[in-house]
């Protein structure tokens, strides 16, 4: 019978072949993929395409308000609607709220949810719900950090695994509080590009040669580090030598370094001015730039972790400063310029938080947490431009149309990217967890 | 007396003739053995009408080896009125009488006497004895399937059948009936799923014309019984052959025998499920037929029915055993080594050579301190001639002042909740507790009862964070167990554990120890956690079973009754239960942990997962470690200096023919990548050029960095463990690409390269005096903790002499092939 499932977990050598083969390119992943297949009888069957497909993930950490982005509600009361003003889109009939004027006319380029929705209203909470499509199993704070399941970007990099030197997982500047790898090892773990683009000085460090060292001293050290990197090597698997597994990993590190397209995709500073200027001259835009420039030579997620998006207080003043400006910047460039390079058919990406605001304008001219509706920007991937799925009431305190759950946003993902949502994966301790947790697809996404 | 031919064996192949053509394809795989006689298990038959029996057949070889040919051999009379033979080794029984049934191999013959005894009318198969095992074979309780939490399609059932009950009203009662059909049992929808009959995602489970389409039909037909009245409780399950010695290659059936309390027995093979611990070693198939791989070892195939567990033990020993004299010239230091070479000898396997001194001098100190030997001290312990220096440098880094923090700093990985969660005043202060604890050093039964019996406020008591943070009993079973037994009762929160006998009693009964411990003052509860609370005991707050809603009274997992007293906190009792000198997790727990600290994998591995199916690669060592412990009243230098002293942890990492494929017995060392803090420590401490952490004094080093948000990217790349990820994790000790990156390119290596502060290394030798054969040797010294050989000295040398090189970059670049390379960044 097919269906007999093995609970024990893994040998440790299926662990070891991990090492040695996640070095060449098929890991555990594929380990796991088979076995999954094996083990039920799923018809996953992505797409040639699918695999190719990179996401930008522009993480909005706090919670924007969905009122005064996607989901204005002009006719509600005023202490509900807000001060803003709603205006038109390049899609006759939809509006949008007035901070996103840039995003209004480029709206024939994406799809806004309007219906994803779940219950976690602690912003610890609903970062993991939304970054790894699993709730928490016990109630988490809102400062906290946590993580029970493993994130988009870290099972993504399982799955795809090092290409030519390059982690498939990158964050920018650091990670998003739920975006860890959990039980799939840290060698998933986001590789964090720190710093300020927008500064004249900006580099991407750990992927670049230090700018002291010319290339011709840098061949040197290489050669030097050949000669004397004498410890013997036991090449035989059955030894399991951990050295040669290094040695791999060196070797696509110095294939990264000395790549020029992919020392170019780091070096933001030769990017055309005029592009530059068109994502905004700011640490924000220019990350879009950068996640852009990377999943050109092959980096299968970026995520951008922007915080400061809970406004308690103050809200109408917040969102008609920089941040809204440099987000409806920085946001419609990147589609406009992904588009125009031919990438938007292969890059996915996503602009959300963990939830949307409350109804009612709070005392201190704020709104707080409100995960029963929230709008969600999707674009490429073969996501069409112009839509709106899904609608919240008039109100706009709940999703009320095509209600979709983080499980079925997280199965989308996954399988836009050529990965079986319905997989089992192991735990370290041999428990058997299904990726989503029966998701089932968002279908306006993949007319 | 007949010659039989291994490779035969393994194609399944039944003419005994073909030996010639054998031989052409693989000559190098015939082995000749005579067989000595042919044996049949089980000895005897009783078998009821209707059911199937099965037989295993061996063939005891003059070798000493058995191999099974149930297989091969003949069964006869093939049919009769009374029986007829199905499969390989399983008969039917047709009709009550007492029989004899024959097996026949290569001449030899076994007599199995057979008694038939009639089904007993009056009763009925019932939904516990006969359709979930079915159910549970034909996985429809899988994970996967209709035991996801919200089950498949409307239909639910509980995981490994932790809940019969509801299982059985899900199937009898929901869905208004329509699972079962009593008036036309086939119409069932239960069946015409299964069976295909109607679209079914879960595809076809059985046919028509199998014994679980049949079970069920029965089942239905006759009532839809639950459990019969005295329906005997299942009590054990045991495999045949319980323990064998194995040919590579080989092939085994395994049968399964289920004992009940009233002393019958049941022949489950077909409803077992099986796994094996080491796919490698030992494989099985889902109806229970073992493949031996090609490598030499030992593995556990797990038989598992009805939530309880049976093993069969595998040893593949090498292909050649070696003569007892080669280990008895072996150096023997203690207890280690001779239990360590008597295991060897039953696996053929012979250890790596000792190793050298630099190697034992950088070993021994990453082990114990997790700092490197400087290269004053390298060249001291390299030049000192005494024969005892290496007794002396164990007692140096035992008694040195960078062990507590190592130490403390593992244990901190296990218990160090993240701040969170808890706030950072109470993570702060248990690391503390923990790092003091260790200086002292404090015995580990005392450190362990203060963890257990923790009351007080969390801003005043560490150890009371940790309940301040494992809010719930089921939370502290899961932790204090995991971490002090050895045992991952984990499973059995939800359902019995797949391959254990743990199953919800023991873990409800073990969470009832923690059941009246009360707390008061700031919860963890939204937006911030920087409050404290108060824990301590106070009677009241039973704790329930979830499924039956019984109240638990508290017994440890295995333990006896405890019985504590009404008004006193039966902690008490649990931790006396855990110290107590006789418990048989405890010590073997804390031995194989130290124990795994200086060999890189536990005698169990993973440490903290101890059960049937995951048995000791040396089980006498790991008692006679045990007992050691105890002995030394749980002081851990003790067993530390004893493991240090030992031949086997002297032994070099490089293989021999024998042991290349050993990766769990110990015969030669294993390299170990650094972790995280100890890589950033050491890179510091090379570069001479101290790392800065946000928060803690200046000339902090990483092994004291109490919390993960401490920005460091090297720990990061490095694998250190991020408490805001939900488990006490084992750390990450793969290499990546990103800490290959980390080292080649980071600004923070280079600019300590660059660095020109005066206690900096590269700065001191290249505004020095020191010849360069000189610079390099203290390089040497400094990363490998040894000098270089004479071929590495002109090549390392002549980077000086390189056109356009300096003394400062030909100091800078050597340095940084000497950190980039695998001897600096993998103990070995």
């Amino acid at each position: 019978m097919s269906l007999h499932r093995n609970c024990a977990g893994h040998t440790r050598r299926d662990f070891i072949q991990l090492g040695l083969h996640g070095a060449l390119g098929v890991g555990l992943c594929d380990l796991l993929r088979m076995r999954a297949h094996a083990e039920t009888t799923s018809t996953f069957k992505p797409s040639a395409s699918a695999k190719n497909v990179n996401c930008i993930m522009i993480w909005l950490d706090g919670g924007p308000s969905h009122y005064e982005t996607f989901d204005p509600k002009p006719d509600a009361p005023a202490e509900i609607r807000g001060s803003f003003k709603t205006i038109p889109t390049a899609v006759p009939g939809v509006h949008f709220s007035e901070p996103v004027p840039e995003l209004a006319k480029c709206f024939d380029k994406f799809t806004v949810v309007r219906s994803i929705c779940h219950k976690d209203p602690n912003h610890g909470g609903g970062n993991h719900y939304m970054m790894t499509g699993a709730p928490t199993p016990v109630p988490v704070n809102c400062g906290a950090s946590v993580t029970f399941h493993p994130s988009f970007g870290a099972m993504v990099s399982r799955e795809r695994g090092v290409r030519s030197g390059l982690p498939a997982f990158m964050a920018s500047p650091d990670n998003t509080r739920s975006g860890g790898p959990n039980f799939l090892g840290g060698q998933h773990a986001a590789f964090a590009i720190g710093g300020y683009p927008n500064s004249p000085n900006f580099e991407v460090s750990d992927v670049v040669l230090p700018k002291e060292i010319a290339e011709g001293r840098a061949q040197g050290r290489r050669d030097l580090r050949t000669a004397l990197d004498r410890m013997q090597r036991f090449n035989d698997k059955l030894v399991e030598d951990p050295a040669v597994v290094f040695d791999e990993f060196y070797q696509q590190g110095f294939d990264l370094v000395s790549s020029p397209r992919a020392q170019a995709a780091f070096d933001i500073h030769r990017e055309d001015a005029k592009v530059r200027d068109r994502y905004g001259r700011n640490d924000m835009g220019q990350r879009m730039l950068l996640a852009r420039r990377l999943v050109e030579v092959g980096v299968s997620w970026v995520t951008i972790n922007w915080g400061g998006w809970d406004d308690h207080r103050e809200l109408f003043k917040a969102y008609k400063g920089d941040k809204m400006k440099n987000l409806d910047q920085g946001v419609s460039a990147l589609l406009a310029d992904l588009h125009d390079r031919g990438l938007l058919a292969n890059t996915l990406v996503l602009v959300l938080g963990e939830f949307g605001r409350t109804p009612k304008v709070n005392k201190d001219g704020g709104r707080d947490h409100w995960p029963h509706a929230m709008s969600v920007l999707m674009a490429g991937a073969g996501i069409p431009g112009g839509q709106i799925v899904g609608a919240t009431d008039a109100q706009g305190y709940h999703a009320s149309e095509n209600i979709y759950r983080p499980e079925d946003f997280a199965a989308s993902i996954y399988t836009k990217m050529g990965i079986d949502p319905h997989q089992t994966l192991q735990t370290t301790t041999g428990r058997p967890v299904a990726l989503v947790n029966e998701g089932r697809l968002i279908r306006e996404l993949f007319v | 007396m007949r010659a039989i031919c291994w490779s035969l064996l393994l194609v399944g192949c039944l003419t005994l003739s073909a030996t010639a053509h054998a031989k052409a394809a693989e000559p190098e795989r015939i082995e000749i053995a005579e067989i000595a006689s042919l044996i049949a298990e089980p000895p005897r038959l009783v078998v009821r009408v209707g059911e199937q029996a099965h037989l295993l057949i061996t063939a005891k070889l003059k070798d000493g080896f058995d191999t099974d040919v149930t297989d091969q051999a003949t069964l006869s009379p093939s049919a009769s009125e009374a029986w007829k033979v199905e499969v390989a080794g399983g008969v039917r029984a047709l009709k009550p009488g007492t029989e004899t049934l024959v097996a026949e191999f290569a001449g030899q013959r076994v007599e199995i006497p057979m008694e038939i005894v009639a089904a007993p009318a009056d009763e009925p198969p019932t939904f516990l004895r006969d359709v979930l095992p079915v159910l549970s074979k034909a996985g429809c309780n899988a994970g996967a399937c209709h035991a996801k939490p919200d089950g498949q399609n409307g239909f639910r059932l509980s995981i490994f059948s932790y809940d019969p009950k509801s299982d059985y009203d899900e199937i009898v009662k929901d869905a208004r009936g329509r699972r079962v059909f009593p008036s036309a049992p086939d119409e069932s929808l239960l069946l015409l799923k299964s069976t295909l009959a109607l679209p079914h995602e879960g595809g076809e489970r059985f046919d028509k014309d199998s014994d679980a389409y049949r079970a069920l039909v029965q089942w239905i037909r006759t009532g839809m019984s639950f459990r019969a009245e005295k329906e005997p409780a299942l009590v054990r399950l045991e495999l045949f052959p319980r323990e064998r010695r194995y040919r590579p290659e080989s092939t085994q059936r395994l049968l399964v025998h289920a004992h009940y309390a009233d002393g019958s027995m049941r022949d489950v093979t077909a409803l077992a499920s099986f796994d094996s611990n080491d796919k490698e070693i030992a494989s099985v198939s889902e109806e229970g037929v073992v493949r031996i791989g090609k490598v030499s070892g030992q593995a556990v195939v797990v038989g598992r029915f009805m939530g309880v567990v049976g093993d069969s033990q595998i040893t593949v020993p090498a292909e050649r055993l070696l003569p007892p004299e080669r280990y008895a010239a072996l150096p023997v230091r203690n207890f280690i080594d001779e239990l360590a070479y008597a295991r060897f000898g039953q696996l053929g396997l012979f250890p790596s050579e000792g190793c050298t001194d630099p190697e034992f001098l950088r070993r021994a100190t990453l082990d114990t301190l997790g700092i490197l030997p400087s290269p004053e001290e390298a060249r001291t312990f390299l030049d000192d001639p005494a024969p005892d220096k290496r007794e002396r440098l164990i007692e140096r880094l035992l008694a040195h002042p960078a062990f507590p923090d190592f130490w403390a700093n593992k244990w901190a990985d296990l218990l160090r909740p993240n701040p969170d969660r808890v706030g950072v005043k109470g993570v702060y202060l248990l690391d503390q507790w923990i790092r003091e604890s260790f200086r002292a050093n404090k015995p580990h039964d005392q450190f362990v009862r203060e963890i257990v019996l923790a009351e007080g406020n969390t801003h005043r008591v560490g150890p009371a964070v940790v309940y301040r943070d494992r809010r719930e009993p089921a939370d502290l079973t899961t932790m204090f167990s995991q971490l002090f037994l050895g045992v991952r009762l984990d499973c059995a929160k939800c359902h019995h554990h797949p391959n254990e006998k743990w199953g919800q009693d023991d873990f409800y009964r073990m969470a009832a120890f923690f059941g009246p411990v009360k707390q008061k003052g700031a919860g963890i509860s939204p937006p911030i956690s920087g409050g404290n609370e108060t824990f301590f005991f106070a009677t009241g707050k039973p704790v329930k079973h979830p499924v039956t809603g019984e109240t638990m009274e508290p017994k440890p997992p295995d333990g006896p009754e405890l019985k504590p007293a009404e008004n006193a906190d039966p902690r008490r009792a649990l931790a006396d239960w855990m110290t107590n000198e006789t418990n048989p997790f405890f010590a073997r727990a804390i031995a194989n942990r130290v124990w795994a600290a200086f060999f890189g994998k536990g005698i169990v591995d993973p440490v903290d997962d101890f059960r049937l199916s995951n048995p000791p690669s040396n089980p006498a060592l790991l008692d006679a470690l045990a007992a050691e412990v105890v002995r030394e009243k749980f002081d851990l230098k003790a067993m530390m200096r004893t493991i240090l002293r030992s031949q086997l942890y002297q032994l070099s990492g490089t293989p021999n023919e024998t042991n290349r494929a050993d990766t769990r017995n110990f015969s030669r060392s294993y390299r170990r990548r650094l972790p995280a803090e100890v890589m950033a420590d050491a890179i510091a401490e090379v570069t001479g050029v101290p790392n800065t952490y946000e928060g803690m004094p200046p000339g902090s080093r990483a092994m004291q960095a109490w919390t993960y948000k401490i920005d460091s990217r090297t720990m990061d790349a490095f694998g250190r463990p991020n408490s805001s990820s939900d488990c006490p994790c084992e750390r990450d000790v793969k290499p990546s690409i990103v800490q290959s990156l980390h080292l080649a390119n980071s600004r923070s290596l280079h600019s300590k390269l660059k660095s020109t502060e005066t206690s900096a290394r590269v700065h001191r030798l290249a505004t020095g005096e020191l010849p360069p054969a000189e610079v390099v040797t203290e390089l040497y010294l400094a990363c490998y903790s040894r000098r270089p050989t004479d071929e590495e000295l002109t090549l390392a040398t002549a980077a000086f002499s390189t056109p356009g090189a300096t003394r400062r970059t030909a100091t800078e670049d050597i340095f940084w092939a000497l950190l980039n390379s695998a001897e600096f960044v993998f103990n070995h």
